[in-house]
């Protein structure tokens, strides 16, 4: 029953990163900027959101830092697309390999090292216990050491849900990435609005940095990003950019994840088990396109 | 008149594609030159030990074209691709299944060594088609994108590769105490590709080499060359002409995945003699390949020699590391500016701008 | 006098699209402007509306001198204008594309109820009928016009220009429009029709504008004139007709036989049986989207088809690959020349080469011969008169006739039994136009049986020995040459008869 609890535990805290970034995946998406610099600018603000907690030893500052670096990455990526005309594909591996070598390089002239920096004497990010759920012993080990973020996460769905399909500025938005030149031949100044939304969506992704470094303990490996970023690219894709399918479909990764963590120590050896989250995102995408090819023929 | 604005045509082309690269080259550099500021190192020093390094000496300009070796055929793979459209990027994950392929025949076939070495970069070429028209099949039964299948099969491939030389593959001779990656027992003498000339680099290069050619002539001089790129100009238009669409995705995709996989196999053959865990992911071969690729423009000798010089930026960079106590991963900053500044066509739009000017200001005098 | 326009003059390049144009609109009238295609009428209406900057002359509208640096400006100032090619949000509501970039908020979010409402009013008031929850992508086209019109009106244009309104519509869509043109001009607004079907002008206009060669040639009251003097004006010159022998029939080279096709679980063809014999020219006449697109893919192997034969030169060709249908012997012209005809990235010697990548001399034993490919790209440019500075150019920088040429070119050259022409001459100048025709005819003379499809009418009935009349996937009528009259062709191809018109 414990052990339970902790999968579903396990569960959600792989969900979250991944959901955050889905999230911007999916404001990128909606407005036609193929985004996967996503993978990139996740461990960029991962590593500054450590390194200003290193530094400053401020919770606050660290996730202002991140998100502001996310926010930088992301609008270097949509301007290099939509302004300058660049290769969405390119633009994206550019600033992925640039990620991965200022990590490293900041890490092995800072830190000395190439591996990982796990200072004990530094905290990570506050853990948020519910007030009455913590006394109740499944559901205090299920919703254990969470931190806000964790639930922002969620919260942060059903907002850019609202947003995108409630308000005026969602409306252009996703009018805007239906039909480019319909809107600005009605004035919008399309380029403007592309760029404005993925810069403040790269925000979220921010938030998933702070996750992965200061999520537990202060903590940055090599590559902490794990193709977190590609994974939600894949979410993304088979939520067809809908916040709220979000939430399904990165449940999907995160469990995978979750399941090969856990079966860990079993008689499957544990690098076969980290190949299940990627088989499972290409199993999904092909399961999910089948059906709704098998859909669309049944339909009269 | 009409030959000399061909000529034109032809000049402007050229200016063209050399100063985009160029100029990428300069700003990631300058940028480069910045962060070694930063550090409280001297740039030109660096620099100056960084070409020192790749191209100064015999040793190590053969350092570098062993190491442009492995880049070259991951470009080759993505000049294959992407001419038709596909756009793959999965490479590194051929690559991996190469290398182990080869070190699996090379190790364990029961054949003398001279036929071995063939047998093991047959194999490691049908690994790397296998896997890439996997990606295609993905692609056409499933509409599963290429962006996505191919970059999970990459981690797939990397974790797989480590089960293989972690267990059933791993060196009995290997020390199990020691701290270092797993690996695949030592190839014999006898099957690793030997130097050119003793001190040279081994004939994997050669191979290389050979395959640029082969695709510069597949390009240029065949019907399959014609078929490609129609097929990624206009794939209706391709289809409307009576090209076999399906046909093309999977010989595209397993010429790519031979070339991939092949790069594999001389990392394994010529240079290491064994798969040792994670020796293709860490190193982004087939990502400095991809690189290599866009700065040619997909041109196939284009990429060797921008293969050649990225491959010279990270063997350099070891030598400038060692010598100046700055970190090698400068050189991946610099390779990420540089394919940045690449994908904008700045050039294109600040002449298309020009000459928009010059037409509104002639359109005036009218 | 709403709006007047003063010696109007834009260049592109080399080519003087208006040259010193001057007219003007008054209020509450409809003014037609007439010309052929490329004779500068859409030009100088994009100047109105500021998709264009003119590179002399003055825009004056409600008294005062106006300068329109882009369509907002253009709106602001109460012009707004019905595109060709419609700009509307496929996924999302009437409604909602009605009231983009002005929507009704209620704080930061959408007032779906109160923009719901608006946009029934506004359709109320223009007797535009409409349902404002229906989406774009399940109106028919008439309905998308509407949509355009009403988004429009929405923005309180007093002035509206409506570009070709007519191309894209079937005859009774064309009724309904003419009478709500005529309706809004009852409500005052002032409206400018820009087109080539004289019929629509002579029926709905108040006084007409004629452009040839980016000039205005003549105004006149539409009273005061007639169809046959504005052809003369448009063309220049009275229009030429083609000397077309009896048909000499042969064989049957190209036959269907009961198609189907299936999509998606709706029946796009059923049961299409036509043959085309040996020097015929067979038209299919049709209202586009009625299944002419589909047909035409399914006879040359783009599209699988789910029933029925195809025999290309008494060979059973059904559901082959487009390589096997071809080396049967057909070519095809395809309907839109920069989807499926061409690459625009590639060279012209690429582009000629289509279809023959695996033809002696241009390749052996998959090595090509570029030298034979120049040759043969320059026989061709040469041949059929493409305007190219050199076969190694790309096929975007050809203007669309040159383009539609040497794709003709090269279909023709390969000299099949059998040759589909889909739109041969869509959006390509007279001159271009006529070249091909001939060509075609010279093929029918040859003995090559000929397939022609087109939407427009005149292109079929002065070319065609036969004429199938295709609607909503089904063949509804055949004629012979001199057998048939409009009307009753116009009558089949919305669907005719009683039961239809309900």
């Amino acid at each position: 029953m414990t052990y339970l609890a902790q999968v579903i535990n396990s569960t959600i805290r792989e969900i979250t990163p991944i959901l955050l970034v889905a999230l911007c995946a999916g404001v990128c998406s909606k407005v036609q900027v193929f985004n996967i610099a996503l993978e990139g600018t996740l461990l960029m603000s991962a590593f500054f959101a450590f390194l200003t907690h290193y530094f400053l030893r401020n919770i606050f500052l660290s996730v202002a830092v991140s998100m502001a670096v996310a926010m930088g990455m992301t609008l270097i990526m949509s301007t290099f697309i939509v302004r300058l005309k660049g290769q969405p594909m390119i633009v994206g591996m550019a600033l992925n390999t640039f990620a991965r070598g200022f990590t490293t390089f900041l890490l092995s002239v800072i830190f000395k090292t190439k591996g990982a920096v796990n200072p004990s004497d530094l905290k990570g990010l506050t853990k948020f216990d519910l007030p009455v759920i913590k006394r109740i012993p499944f559901l205090s080990t299920v919703f254990g050491s969470l931190t806000v973020i964790d639930y922002l996460a969620f919260v942060l769905a059903v907002v850019m849900f609202v947003i995108m399909y409630r308000t005026v500025i969602g409306f252009r938005l996703r009018a805007l990435g239906i039909n480019k030149s319909a809107a600005s031949s009605l004035g919008i100044n399309v380029p403007r609005y592309q760029i404005l939304a993925t810069t403040l969506s790269g925000s979220m992704i921010g938030l998933a940095g702070c996750l992965l470094t200061l999520g537990r303990n202060a903590m940055f490996i090599q590559d902490i990003s794990g193709a977190r970023g590609y994974v939600a690219l894949a979410a993304n894709n088979l939520c067809k950019g809908h916040p709220l399918g979000a939430m399904i479909s990165s449940a999907l990764f995160g469990f995978t994840t979750a399941l090969a963590r856990s079966l860990q120590g079993t008689a499957i050896r544990q690098q076969l088990l980290q190949c299940i989250p990627y088989i499972a995102t290409i199993a999904a995408m092909a399961f999910y396109n089948a059906y709704a090819r098998a859909k669309a023929n049944r339909k009269l | 008149m009409n030959n000399e604005r061909n000529w034109r045509r032809t000049l402007l082309g050229i200016v063209d594609t050399v100063t985009q690269p160029l100029i990428a080259v300069l700003i990631s550099f300058l940028l480069g030159a910045v962060v070694i500021l930063v550090i409280g190192k001297n740039p030109l020093l660096a620099y100056g030990e960084m070409i020192r390094g790749a191209f100064g000496k015999q040793v190590y300009l053969m350092n570098t074209l062993k190491r442009a070796t492995p880049i070259i055929m991951g470009g080759l793979a993505v000049c294959m691709a992407w001419r038709s459209g596909y756009e793959a990027m999965g490479g590194e994950g051929q690559m991996i299944l190469g290398a182990v392929a080869a070190a699996l025949v090379g190790y364990y076939l029961p054949v003398p060594g001279w036929l071995r070495i063939p047998a093991a970069m047959l194999a490691a070429a049908a690994a790397g088609a296998v896997y890439s028209m996997f990606s295609g099949w993905l692609f056409e039964r499933f509409d599963v994108t290429f962006v996505i299948s191919t970059l999970m099969l990459n981690y797939i491939a990397n974790y797989f590769a480590a089960y293989l030389c972690n267990y059933p593959l791993r060196d009995p001779e290997a020390n199990v105490y020691q701290m270092q990656n797993a690996q695949t027992g030592k190839l014999p003498e006898d099957v690793t590709l030997p130097p050119i000339i003793k001190g040279w680099v081994h004939w994997g290069f050669v191979i290389a080499v050979v395959a640029v050619l082969v695709t510069w002539f597949l390009f240029k001089k065949t019907s399959f060359g014609y078929k490609s790129r129609m097929g990624g100009l206009n794939p209706r238009f391709a289809l409307y002409g009576g090209i076999d669409a399906r046909r093309m995705l999977y010989l595209v995709m397993a010429l790519s995945g031979v070339m991939a996989g092949l790069g594999g196999s001389f990392e394994v053959l010529g240079s290491k003699g064994r798969y040792v865990d994670q020796m293709i992911f860490s190193t982004g071969y087939a990502w400095t390949g991809m690189v290599a690729a866009l700065l040619a423009n997909m041109n196939p000798v284009g990429t060797l020699l921008a293969s050649i010089l990225l491959a010279g930026l990270a063997v350099g960079g070891s030598t400038m590391m060692l010598n100046m106590d700055i970190p090698l991963e400068v050189c991946n900053i610099i390779e990420g500016i540089i394919t940045l500044f690449m994908s904008a066509r700045m050039i294109r739009i600040a002449a298309g701008n020009v000459r928009r000017r010059k037409l509104a200001k002639g359109g005036g005098e009218v | 006098m709403v709006f007047e326009m003063k010696h109007i003059t834009k260049t592109y390049d080399a080519v003087v699209a208006n040259d010193d144009v001057s007219l003007h609109l008054n209020r509450g009238e409809i003014l037609s402007i007439v010309g052929e295609n490329g004779a500068g009428k859409s030009t100088i209406m994009k100047i109105l509306y500021g998709l264009e900057k003119p590179d002399s002359g003055e825009i004056i509208v409600g008294g005062k001198p106006r300068r329109f640096n882009n369509p907002s400006d253009a709106m602001a100032v109460g012009i707004g204008m019905v595109q060709q090619h419609f700009m509307l949000f496929e996924q999302m509501t009437v409604a909602e594309n009605i009231v983009f970039k002005n929507e009704l908020k209620n704080g930061p979010f959408m007032d779906m109820n109160r923009t719901v409402e608006t946009v029934r009013q506004i359709s109320e008031r223009y007797e535009l009928k409409i349902d404002p929850l229906m989406r774009i992508s399940d109106c028919p086209v008439g309905l998308r016009q509407r949509v355009e019109i009403l988004k429009i009106l929405y923005q309180n244009a007093e002035i509206i220009i409506f570009d070709e309104p007519s191309a894209v519509l079937t005859p009774l869509e064309v009724e309904a429009l003419l009478e709500t043109l005529r309706g809004l001009a009852r409500a005052g607004k002032s409206i400018v029709l820009i087109t080539h079907k004289l019929q629509e002008v002579m029926a709905v206009s108040d006084r007409v504008y004629v452009m040839r060669q980016g000039r205005v040639v003549a105004e006149r009251m539409a009273a005061d004139t007639d169809i046959r003097e504005l052809a003369m004006l448009m063309v220049g010159h009275p229009l030429a007709s083609y000397e077309i022998d009896p048909p000499k029939p042969g064989e049957t080279l190209l036959e269907t036989k009961g198609l189907r096709l299936v999509e998606n679980g709706r029946e796009v063809l059923t049961d299409i049986s036509l043959h085309v014999n040996a020097g015929e020219i067979v038209g299919i006449a049709g209202v586009s989207g009625n299944g002419q697109s589909e047909l035409i893919r399914c006879i040359t192997g783009l599209e699988r088809s789910t029933g029925g034969q195809v025999l290309v030169c008494g060979a059973d060709v059904t559901n082959r690959s487009v390589r096997e249908i071809r080396n049967a012997g057909l070519a095809h012209i395809s309907e839109d020349r920069y989807v499926w005809g061409s690459a625009p990235e590639g060279t012209l010697e690429e582009n000629a080469l289509m279809a023959r990548q695996d033809d002696r001399p241009f390749s052996s034993h998959g090595i090509i011969r570029p030298s034979a490919i120049r040759s043969f790209a320059a026989k061709l440019i040469e041949d059929f008169n493409v305007k190219a500075s050199s076969p190694s150019q790309k096929m975007r920088e050809l203007s669309g006739g040159n383009a539609q040429k040497l794709i003709v070119a090269r279909e023709m050259s390969l000299d099949t039994p059998v040759l589909i022409c889909c739109e041969p001459t869509r959006g390509i100048d007279i001159g271009a136009m006529e070249a091909i025709h001939n060509r075609m005819l010279r093929r029918r003379e040859d003995g090559a049986a000929i397939l022609l499809v087109s939407s427009e009418l005149t292109e079929i009935m002065s070319l065609s020995d036969r004429i199938y009349v295709i609607f909503e996937g089904r063949i509804v009528g055949e004629f012979a040459r001199g057998s048939m009259d409009d009307r009753h062709l116009g009558l089949l191809m919305v669907g005719g008869t009683i039961e239809h018109e309900q």
